[in-house]
């Protein structure tokens, strides 16, 4: 025993600083300020622990799917770009058909890891109407830069923002249907928070289905929707094709919201914690490239191409630099557009916003009791891989793992009681 | 004999699928091309199997439908074009009740709808299970600490409690994760 490094204390003079550092990060649990942790290890002894060279990646190429959206981007641009060289890897962006096709491949281990719906993972956590796995985050990778599209049919009706909606659905009941991408995603919960702030209920008074994004305009086109929420380009599509106008953009929804992160399973992280660590740093330094605000028109660009979003570079262009319109007529400069690192708020895995996504499951009833919020938050969200990537690229850590936010409905979300939270809505499945 | 719906949204596959299975005698209710017409279909026509390809955008679409549907999913034969057995026996495992190689020669179908169903059977009864388990612990949870508040605030042994709780739930008739239930209303969860 006396070969262990003792409880108390970390082991500076350890012959293994691996070792060392692993022991540290273990004994440090609970939700003590990823930040606070790291400083109480003296900068010396942190250096030395990086500079061993027992951080080389397990996995020097990785796979990393996406989806043809806006918000792939600085997966994209940290192999473009070359940032994944600098630290020793090599990321493979690979494009996929559908989210479920992205949920069984990280399952399977065919994909290393993915940009990803934020509620997929805690879906696939969960076990919800799918396999059950347990999954990581190991950044967020977006916040912002979704939308709610209405059709221009409701406009010719009166409805163009959530109060016309709701009068117009009570006043002229039918079967008023609404998309979304995935039943435990972002947009659907986007979409069934919205349409609940005005008195509508998503599943009794409105009828809710899945479409594959790029789908979303043609179905709209022949009349087969009322709605949407996706992310971008397709709203600003919607109305360069004038087939419909955004009557909100999930920022209005929740400024600053949590959108795509960086997904993988917890066994991976678990047999790869070097190559997790390297792709956050290039991921990282991708989104700062990105929210350069002069390096968003050539972002724009490369992404536009057909191997990756596959649209027009207009349809992507304007967004992305925060200029909107919303088809009716109204423009304006969005300072709260789709931000991929904003000093890295963006990207650091809040527990508050991993377990918001499980108080809608339970509110929707995708989740049929309440499950350990917490728990289950810090088992997902690497907290202590994020911190160290993010240290060593000098980016600021937050104190606390949560953090507080105001939503459109006027009601608070600060991770504190995450239960009565979600079972505290009026409407709710 | 079964019937099955085949999406495609590669319309050269989809006619060559629906062909081997009408030559083995199955029931093609529909061959659908894309999401919005999907849900419409498994609607309609209430398949015994639904066909579809591991690269089809509209498998999300059909995610939405199973969970939808759960108290009645229905087994998914996926088809995919790359022939890795690795994946595609993760992927089993994973719960998709089948995959299947593209390319296939006719006489493979049957086969592997059987399978399909039998594995699609197998998850559910696992799934039941899993619930069932997960319901028990939960209430046995529920119970303890009910039984800890009672202890608490009547200052009742751990025994005494328990017996409380069971008269109540007898008299009631009410379940004893019931009466535990209201307990931790009364009393408040937090400790």
């Amino acid at each position: 025993m006396s070969n262990q490094p003792h409880d108390s204390q970390i082991d500076v003079t350890s012959s293994s600083p691996e070792n060392t550092r692993r022991d540290f990060l273990k004994k440090s649990t609970g939700i003590l300020g990823a930040a606070a942790l790291m400083n109480l290890v003296a900068p010396g002894v942190r250096s030395g622990a990086w500079a061993a060279g027992s951080d080389a990646p397990e996995k020097t190429e990785v796979k990393i799917g996406f989806i043809p959206l806006t918000d792939c981007a600085s997966v994209v641009i940290a192999s473009v770009m070359g940032f994944d060289k600098k630290y020793g890897i090599k990321i493979t962006p690979s494009k996929e058909a559908s989210w479920a096709a992205v949920r069984d491949k990280l399952v399977n281990g065919e994909l290393d890891g993915a940009h990803v719906l934020y509620g997929l993972i805690y879906g696939v956590q969960m076990g919800i109407g799918g396999p059950k796995k347990d999954m990581a985050n190991l950044m967020t990778l977006n916040n912002n830069g979704q939308a709610i599209t209405l059709s221009d049919q409701l406009k010719s009706k009166g409805a163009v923002d959530g109060v016309s909606l709701a009068r117009l659905i009570k006043a002229e009941p039918r079967e008023y249907t609404f998309a979304q991408t995935f039943p435990t995603g972002t947009h659907a919960m986007w979409l069934y928070y919205w349409l609940a702030t005005y008195g509508v209920n998503p599943f009794t008074e409105a009828k809710v289905i899945t479409v594959p994004p790029p789908q979303m305009v043609a179905n709209m086109r022949v009349d087969n929707m009322d709605g949407f929420c996706v992310g971008e380009p397709w709203n600003a599509r919607a109305i360069h094709d004038k087939i419909g106008f955004t009557a909100v953009t999930t920022q209005e929804i929740w400024k600053d919201h949590p959108e795509k992160i960086l997904g993988t399973s917890a066994e991976w992280v678990a047999k790869h914690p070097n190559t997790a660590r390297a792709l956050i740093m290039a991921v990282l330094d991708a989104s700062r490239y990105i929210d350069t605000m002069s390096n968003r028109t050539q972002v724009a660009k490369i992404i536009a191409d057909k191997a990756y979003v596959n649209t027009d570079f207009d349809s992507i262009e304007g967004r992305m630099h925060g200029q909107y319109e919303n088809g009716l007529g109204k423009k304006w400069q969005d300072p709260n557009y789709m931000k991929f690192f904003n000093d890295g708020k963006v990207n650091f895995p809040y527990l508050s916003d991993g377990m918001w996504f499980l108080t809608q499951h339970k509110r929707w009833g995708l989740l049929k009791t309440d499950p350990d919020y917490l728990a289950e938050a810090q088992k997902v969200n690497q907290i202590k891989l994020y911190t160290e990537a993010a240290t060593q690229l000098k980016i600021a850590v937050p104190k606390s793992p949560m953090r507080s936010a105001k939503l459109i409905d006027g009601v608070v979300w600060d991770g504190t009681d995450p239960k009565k939270y979600a079972n505290g809505f009026k409407i709710k499945a | 004999m079964l019937t099955v719906l085949i999406a495609d949204h590669d319309a050269t596959r989809a006619a060559q699928l629906e062909q081997s299975f009408r030559d083995q005698g199955y029931t093609v209710a529909d061959v659908v091309s894309s999401a919005f017409d999907l849900a419409a279909a498994v609607a309609k026509h209430a398949p015994d199997v639904i066909i579809m390809g591991t690269d089809s955008p509209d498998r999300d679409t059909l995610e939405h439908l199973c969970i939808a549907t759960r108290d009645c999913p229905r087994p998914v034969v996926m088809f995919t074009p790359d022939d890795a057995s690795e994946s595609i026996r993760a992927a089993l495992k994973a719960g998709v009740s089948a995959y299947v190689v593209d390319g296939m020669d006719a006489e493979r179908i049957r086969p592997i709808l059987e399978v399909a169903r039998v594995r699609f059977e197998e998850h559910q009864l696992l799934l039941q299970n899993a619930a069932e388990t997960a319901r028990k612990t939960h209430e046995r949870s529920v119970v303890d600490a009910a039984k800890q508040k009672l202890m608490a605030h009547q200052g009742l042994s751990e025994d005494a409690a328990y017996h409380a709780m069971r008269r109540a739930a007898m008299s009631e008739n009410r379940r004893l994760v019931e009466i535990a239930e209201s307990i931790l209303q009364q009393l408040g969860q937090s400790s």
